[in-house]
Order: structure tokens, then sequence, then C-alpha cells
């Protein structure tokens, strides 16, 4: 089962129901004892850094996704989740990230429209998130702030300069995009995901679940 | 230029009205079906519209409006009988990615600053116009049943600098007719606002969405393009595939 995270910030069926078009056994979780049984984790998130930091502790699910990472099950981030992924944000600079990744949420160029809310088209370099997908392959973007460039970038897209849209790190992946409003792209980036959960979980696919 | 293929929903059905006349209608079944298709086909956006609720303001389609978002690997953009702060609130926490607000901002001008301030970048204005004996452009209220005697430069100038999302133009004559939409009226509205402007109503074959998506318009800032075009008799009855609209789209960029 993979567990879309549902720490209470907004609407997130079309996350679910993006999985469940690719295959998967994916629910929404709230309870942390449940979550905890995943073979895979979801972190959605919309509207602020510093709301959705604070909702993903109060519900207990911070905790699991911080073992979760630990115990190297794969992992994705959407939008604010992605960010919630790193060590803090400019736009919240008192609340803190999960820390699963290394670098800091930036707010997006000056000049450029905020937030960029638009399809974008990606460029990447050795994407395990984007093999297979269309090319080129464009998203859709809702948000003003990204999390800086590391090592861990494999996707930018082009908004005032290069701003990074993918990160993956080992099993712990991240969109700044959401692919679950993507079209055919993202509809592929999530069956990779899916790919990758049925490859980590034991027995697949001859187990029963 | 995006292509926005258009949902109509009167009484939980897909419908398409001819010049807005709720008395020429054709129907096309389950709304959601139909949105799922045009997402499968390659449709980069939907355009949803209650249109109930555009002539009584009582959102009487909005969980197929939220039915639709919830169903389709795709944005929405949704309007009709948008009228107060909730009603953008209750559709963009339903997963609703563009709210259009198109009477209510006529009648209450601070709405359109309230709606922008509070959720930027994800609020529109829809503007839908007839044009007058003498030339004007004609801005219509209540599912396009009234006239508000205000044109659509007037408007446009009331909310320049608020901060909006985009400004869909519906050339009411033309729509649901397929003879080719208003490409001068568009012009002067591209000349006349900053604002992203996606351009409705007329739309019959893949050349109409190339003239689309190739008019250009030269601006103290540049050279100014349309961002949008909707479409929905055109699709419904096969006359241009979704994948053909959006082919015919990117030609132009």
């Amino acid at each position: 089962m993979i567990a879309v995270l549902d720490y209470g910030i907004g609407n997130l069926r079309s996350a679910e129901k993006a999985l469940q078009k690719v295959g998967a056994d994916a629910r929404l979780v709230e309870d942390p004892d449940l979550a905890a049984t995943a073979a895979g984790i979801v972190l959605p998130g919309v509207g602020a850094f510093g709301r959705c930091a604070a909702a993903l502790e109060s519900s207990g699910l911070g905790a699991v996704a911080r073992d979760a990472a630990d115990r190297g099950l794969p992992f994705l981030g959407i939008c604010v989740g992605f960010q919630l992924l790193y060590e803090g944000s400019e736009e919240d600079p008192a609340a803190e990230g999960l820390g699963i990744l290394d670098g800091t949420v930036r707010r997006l160029p000056n000049g450029v429209k905020h937030p960029q809310m638009q399809w974008n088209v990606l460029e990447s370099t050795h994407s395990r998130l984007l093999a297979g997908v269309p090319d080129p392959a464009w998203v859709y973007f809702v948000h003003s702030y990204a999390p800086e460039r590391t090592g861990d970038t494999t996707a930018t897209c082009d908004y005032g300069g290069p701003v990074v849209a993918v990160a993956e790190r080992g099993p712990v992946w991240g969109t700044q995009f959401h692919p679950e409003k993507s079209g055919a792209v993202g509809l592929g980036i999530l069956s990779n995901f899916v790919a990758a959960v049925d490859a980590a979980t034991p027995g697949f696919p001859s187990g029963d679940g | 230029m995006d292509l926005y293929p258009a949902i109509d929903i009167r009484d939980g059905g897909a419908v398409r009205l001819t010049q807005g006349d709720f008395d020429r209608q054709s129907e096309y079944g389950d709304p959601v079906e139909l949105a799922v298709r045009f997402a499968a086909d390659g449709a980069p956006w939907l355009h949803v519209v209650d249109l109930d609720a555009a002539r009584t303001g009582q959102p009487v389609n909005r969980a197929t409006v939220l039915a639709i978002a919830a169903a389709v690997p795709v944005p929405i953009e949704t309007g009709g009988g948008v009228r107060a702060l909730s009603d953008v609130e209750e559709l963009l926490s339903g997963g609703v990615a563009r709210v259009v607000l198109g009477t209510a901002a006529l009648d209450d001008p601070t709405l359109v600053q309230r709606a922008t301030a509070a959720f930027p970048g994800r609020v529109a204005l829809g503007l839908d116009y007839r044009r007058t004996p003498d030339g004007r452009s004609e801005v219509a209220v209540r599912g396009w049943e009234d006239g508000s005697g205000r044109t659509v430069g007037e408007l446009l100038t009331e909310v320049a600098g608020s901060g909006l999302a985009a400004v869909i133009v519906t050339a009411i004559e033309r729509d649901g007719m397929l003879t080719g939409p208003d490409l001068d009226g568009l012009a002067t509205v591209l000349a006349s606002t900053e604002v992203p402007v996606i351009a409705s109503g007329g739309v019959g074959s893949v050349a109409d969405i190339e003239a689309l998506a190739s008019l250009s318009v030269e601006t103290a800032a540049g050279a100014a393009h349309l961002h949008g075009a909707i479409t929905g008799k055109a699709l419904v009855d096969g006359r241009m595939t979704v994948a053909e609209g959006v082919a015919a789209c990117a030609r132009f960029g």
C-alpha cells in the first residue's frame, strides 16, 4: 500500500486518484500507525510552508515520514510536500522542514510573476523519476518558492532562471510541480514511482500484499 | 497558447448552448466522463462552467465540478455562480486550479481585489460581451441574459493591477456558432490589458485555433499574444480533436 499522507491541509483526492489510475494501491492515510505499514510514502502539500510543517508534525505523520526515509522506503514529495523534505524555507524561517534532503527552499527569482502557475518544460539529467516520459516533458506548476539547487537536483524549469523541479536522492524523490495534474507526463512519473515501490516491496509480485 | 476544452454543465449533464441561449441546447452525457476523455486526449486544461449557477447564482452543479477536478490529471478552471469569496475558497480547496469571477465582479467591485489578494495567481475574470449597434463591446451578466451597460475596455481598466491570473473574453454572438473567433475584438483586448487573455467563442476548426495562436499585437511592453483558447462545440461535434487543437496551439508557440 502507498500511503498518501493526509495531514489536514486540503484536498488530496486528485493525488490519490492519479496514483490509482496508474495501478497503485494508494490511499489517503491520516492514522500514523497505518501509515507506518505502507510500502511507499507520498507527501503532498499545498499552501504555506510553515502551516504545512506544523500540520505535519501535529498530525503525528511527520515522525512517520522521517522514519520511512530512514528505513529507505520509496518516498515522493509533491509541491510543498517536496519543499518539506528540506531543512527549511525562506517563506517561514521559523519553521523546520523534515531535513531529509540538504538545503533550503528559496523564493522564486525577482522579475517574474509569483506564483508561477502554468505549464512549463523540464530540463533533466539522469533522472530516474522522468525515465521514459514524453520529451519534451511539460508539467504543471503552482508555487512561489522552490528548493535551492543541490547535488540532488535532477531537473529544472526556466522561470526567471533555472528553478529546481525534481530532486532525487536514493529512494527519496520530489517534484516541485504537480504530477497528478500534469497529464500523460505526470502519470508516467507517478508510474515510475509506483514501479519503484513495487520493486522495493518484499515478495513482489508474487506476494499477497 | 494553451487549449482549454470546455465543459458546460446543466442539470448535472454536459451540454452546449448556442449563443448562450438556454433554449438552444445540445446534450453530451456525463460531464465527468467527457472531462476524463478530454484529459486523456492531451488537454492541458479544462474550462468547466456551471450554467445553472451562472444564471441563478445557486451552485447546483458544484459537486460535479469538484468531481471533475478530482477525476482528471490536469488543472481545471471553473466559473458560473462564483459570487462570493467563500465560493472561490470552496472551489480552490476542493481541487480546482483557477476560479473565474463573472457577474459577481460587476456587482461587487471589491471582490476581484479581495479574491486576488487572498488567492494570488488563481483567480480569473470572465468578461462575456455582445457587440452593440454602435460597435461597442458590452459586457453581459447573469448567464448572459442581461447587459451590464459597461464595455470590456472599461472593466479592464477598473481591474488593472489587481493581480488577476487571466481574463477570459467570450464573444457571445460567436459562442456555439463555429463561425470563427472575433479576432478584431480580441486584438483590442490584447492591446488594452497586461493580464493574460484567454479567448472564447466561435472556434469551429483547427484553422481558427491557428488564427488565435498566431494573433499578435504590438504593445508598449512588446508583442502580446493570447494565453489560451477555449473550445467546446468544435470538439464534441467532431470538427477537431483535442490532439489537433493542442498541435495547432503549439505550432505558433
